[in-house]
């Protein structure tokens, strides 16, 4: 991991068409302000991680079982 | 266009139905060719099943059939990207997990599918809104 120090206001550029600044230092929270291309997602990353892990279980889902409860299921 | 899938044999696929998963759904970003297959004729539940790897399909549904009162917030970098011309061409769509054992179906109201009903662009959207949970309980 590249680690780099910088003050506030101070910006990192990452590429050619990302930069990262940093916009607040209070205690033990930062605020950083991400530029990017239209494309590019931004997440939060334990976010990123809880949607990602729940992607995968639900994609779990190619067997007879499966299909049954689909059939059988009365949504509250 | 014939498409090979693990779940339903060899199926047959209106091109102008495929969506075209712009980011593509988290944890699965290669794969950006679906469709929407209804589970069985008057079911709540649709397989969107991909069109790349005929192993993956995820069980989805409208999300106003659980809960009525479901108005997320879309960020106008989606709203952009999936060139959205008008409110009424985006339909919700949102992922279920299904358990056997015990049975039990959530849905990620906290990240929904956005597709432009218009031009069949999509994309999962992780909602800054913390009120809908990953994991809402509809069994």
């Amino acid at each position: 991991m590249l680690i780099l120090t910088r003050k506030l206001g101070e910006v990192i550029a990452v590429g050619d068409d990302i930069k990262i600044t940093i916009l607040e230092i209070k205690g033990r929270q930062v605020r950083i302000g991400v530029e990017a291309p239209r494309q590019t997602k931004i997440y939060r990353e334990e976010l990123y991680r809880i949607i990602t892990e729940q992607n995968q279980e639900s994609a779990q889902n190619n067997s007879i079982k499966i299909k049954d409860i689909l059939s059988t299921m009365r949504l509250k | 266009m014939k498409s090979k899938t693990s779940r339903f044999g060899e199926i047959d696929v209106d091109e102008s139905k495929i969506i075209d998963m712009k980011c593509g759904i988290l944890g699965f970003n290669s794969l950006k060719k679906f469709v929407m297959i209804i589970h069985e004729e008057g079911s709540p539940f649709y397989w969107l099943q991909s069109l790349e790897d005929s192993s993956i399909a995820f069980i989805t549904m409208n999300p106003f059939v659980i809960k009525s009162d479901y108005e997320p917030e879309i960020d106008d970098q989606t709203i952009e990207m999936l060139e959205v011309e008008k409110a009424e061409d985006i339909e919700l769509m949102v992922i279920l997990t299904v358990r056997s054992e015990p049975v039990k179906i959530t849905a990620n109201l906290r990240a929904p599918l956005v597709i432009n009903k218009q031009n069949k662009l999509a994309s999962q959207v992780i909602l800054e809104d913390d009120q809908y949970p990953v994991q809402y309980d509809v069994t």
